[in-house]
């Protein structure tokens, strides 16, 4: 950022006239981090209204004063309101008194990496000792089936030799309805025949589902019937680095199918639990898609997809994400 | 459609500007700031969105007009033109020959739409008499092989893949070498999703480049990508060379300015757009008319000629 009032030093109130074009030039800068226009021009009020007639500090021009606030607003945005201990939660969902498996499902447009960091999921709750049923709940794509058995495949070979975990394919095949397969999932997880008295036969359910755009109406609706059926502990939509303003509609399309037999949205209002933000690792520092997915929901970021193998899942780190924005 | 939310948007601005009652100087940089953020919206990269803004004011001149001047007409060109200028990087694509063997290789980031787009194309040459096969050379995504084989299996074109080999270049050459010795005339090669960020899978395509020796490599590009789109095609464009640019997913709810964009960056021209999921939804490109129906046809239309 070169600024026209890099050179005013502290002690300055600041007016609307001051902000004007600095501001203009944060918002660009935001832009070419890949963040929506709209959730920048949001970010930039904030900022605005932030440092209207405030004083600047002594010795700070009103460029840093403005990073400094919007690396602040930026901040509040990618913070959670509440932290997702998903461990922890499986834990208490399959323990006494009431113990069943714990079901998330992933859903979101096509090709953003959902079978992918499915299995990066499926990883993760294996190398913490889980059992893990993934299931094929894309009934529709050509190999989508085939590809998550050669993940539960590689998977199970994995969990085999690190002696952790178990994990298994259900699928019906293609052209089944995907709630249905679905709903027999989590019945055939929570079977208690044959285990020994070891309760059920799997902690986790993982669902796959076949992505669609979310302007596809018929498609879209049908999520509807696949939350009440298959009714998951956990809906994550993945959305990916390299989209751009999409993003918006993305997250927005997407939250408002999940609403419950009552049509009310699920998850207190907010349609769904969680973003994974996938392909971080391809688009360097534009990691606005972050961003706008939450700015567009108020639902959080859970995880970052960061490259195309098992391990590449991290949290989300909001100090990492906003130097990144802010560079 | 890809743009026509973002046309409507800058006949909208044309509009309003002619019609409002004084069309001043203010006037005239509120339309070309307004035409701007809508090209922002449609993830057209921002710092070519500078540039037409430049180029729009330049050629229109507004304090040179004479006060008889047809302001609207004149305003209208000059957005027209600058994004036809756009679309249009006045190169042509390679034309594949009939009796000989035409070598198309497919190279994209991940998920971009490469393995259905390569069935959707094939279909397209072998409804219009060529000899038409395909060969899977992503040894690295799972399930993709079957991908592939069961997209060729329903639309009847010859495939090949290996299910044990691991090193795609090994593939794409034996597939490529047995297709041409059948006397194939349509050879597409499938590869991997890759990005400019991971090294060796760059160096992984010029070598399955160097194997098969593509008359034709196709870039192609999600809709709905953003301002990475410049950068990602850039590189590909230095390390694969690619001459031509699919762009998928337009069936979607983006602008596509993104797919625009890289476009710009790298002077090759679009040959053909995605529309859907299945193996019909595929389109040819003309950049006339895509302008045309990016600025909701009308008055624009008759401005192609001039
Ligand atoms: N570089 C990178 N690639 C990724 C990441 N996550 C997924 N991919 C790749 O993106 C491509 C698409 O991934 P999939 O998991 O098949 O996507 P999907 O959303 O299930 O696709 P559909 O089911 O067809 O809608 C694959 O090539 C993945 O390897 C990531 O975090 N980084
Ligand atoms: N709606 C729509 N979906 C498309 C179109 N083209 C491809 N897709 C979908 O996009 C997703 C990804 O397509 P693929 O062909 O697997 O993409 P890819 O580039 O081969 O992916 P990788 O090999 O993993 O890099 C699939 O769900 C396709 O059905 C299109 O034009 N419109
Ligand atoms: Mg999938
Ligand atoms: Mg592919």
């Amino acid at each position: 950022l070169t600024g026209l009032f890099r050179n005013v030093v502290g002690g300055k109130t600041l007016t609307k006239q001051d902000l004007i074009q600095p501001l203009q030039q944060m918002q660009n800068h935001l832009l070419e981090k890949n963040v929506a226009r709209e959730a920048a021009a949001r970010l930039c009020a904030s900022v605005e209204a932030d440092l209207l007639n405030q004083r600047t500090a002594n010795f700070t021009s009103i460029d840093s004063t403005i990073r400094e606030s919007m690396s602040k607003a930026l901040t509040r945005i990618l913070t959670p309101t509440s932290s997702l201990d998903l461990l922890r939660d499986v834990t208490t969902t399959i323990s006494p008194p009431n113990p069943r498996p714990y079901v998330i499902s992933i859903v979101g447009v096509n090709g953003v990496g959902k079978s992918t960091n499915l299995s990066k999921i499926a990883y993760f709750l294996l190398q913490n000792q889980f059992r893990v049923l993934v299931v094929a709940g894309d009934t529709f794509r050509s190999g989508a089936v085939e590809q998550l058995r050669v993940h539960v495949r590689n998977l199970s070979e994995l969990s085999r030799r690190e002696d952790v975990g178990k994990i298994e394919l259900f699928e019906k095949g293609y052209g089944k309805d995907a709630a249905t397969v679905a709903r027999d999932a989590v019945t055939y997880a929570t079977n208690t025949a044959g285990t020994e008295g070891n309760g059920m036969l799997f902690d986790v359910v993982l669902i796959d589902t076949a992505g669609r755009r979310h302007n596809d109406t018929r498609l879209m609706s049908s999520l509807t019937k696949f939350g009440q059926l298959a009714n998951p502990d956990k809906i994550f939509m993945v959305g990916e680095a390299l989209v751009g303003t999409d993003s918006v509609a993305q997250a927005r399309n997407f939250a408002k199918e999940f609403v419950d037999t009552k049509g009310k949205l699920r998850n207190n209002g907010v349609g769904m639990d969680g973003f994974i933000i996938s392909k971080c690792d391809t688009v360097g520092d534009m990691v606005g898609t972050l961003v706008s997915m939450v700015h567009a929901t108020g639902i959080p970021v859970v995880f970052l997809g960061v490259g195309q193998h098992y391990g590449d899942l991290r949290g989300l780190n909001v100090g990492w994400a906003v130097d990144k924005l802010m560079k | 459609m890809v743009l026509q939310d973002l046309g409507r948007r800058i006949n909208a601005a044309v509009t309003d500007l002619t019609r409002s009652a004084t069309l001043d100087e203010k006037a005239f940089d509120g339309m070309i700031k307004e035409i701007s953020n809508a090209l922002v919206e449609a993830d057209v990269n921002i710092k070519l969105v500078a540039t037409l803004r430049k180029t729009i004011k330049a050629s229109v001149k507004f304090h040179e007009l004479p006060p008889h001047a047809n302001k609207k007409r004149i305003i209208q060109k000059a957005v027209f033109d600058s994004l036809v200028d756009i679309v249009n990087p006045h190169q042509g694509a390679y034309q594949p020959k009939k009796g000989k063997s035409n070598v198309i290789m497919f190279v994209g980031l991940q998920g971009a739409g490469k393995t259905t787009t390569c069935t959707k194309l094939a279909r397209w040459y072998q409804a219009r008499g060529f000899r038409t096969c395909l060969v899977c050379a992503d040894t690295f995504r799972a399930g993709a092989f079957d991908q592939l084989k069961q997209n060729a299996t329903k639309a009847k074109i010859p495939y090949y893949g290996s299910l044990t080999q691991t090193d795609p270049v090994v593939v794409a050459r034996d597939g490529v070498e047995k297709f041409k010795k059948e006397r194939f005339e349509i050879i597409i090669v499938d590869t991997s999703g890759r990005h400019q960020q991971e090294d060796a899978l760059f160096a992984e395509m010029v070598e399955i480049q160097a194997a098969v020796q593509p008359h034709q490599t196709v870039m192609v590009l999600d809709a709905s990508i953003g301002q990475a789109a410049e950068a990602q095609s850039r590189a590909f464009k230095e390390t694969a060379d690619f001459g031509a640019i699919i762009i998928t997913k337009t069936d979607g709810a983006a602008a596509g300015g993104g797919a625009i964009s890289a476009v710009a960056a790298t002077h090759t021209p679009i040959v053909f757009i995605g529309t859907g999921e299945h193996l019909l939804d595929l389109e040819k490109f003309n950049p006339q008319s895509f302008v045309s129906k990016l600025l909701g046809m009308g008055d624009m239309q008759g401005l192609v000629e001039h």
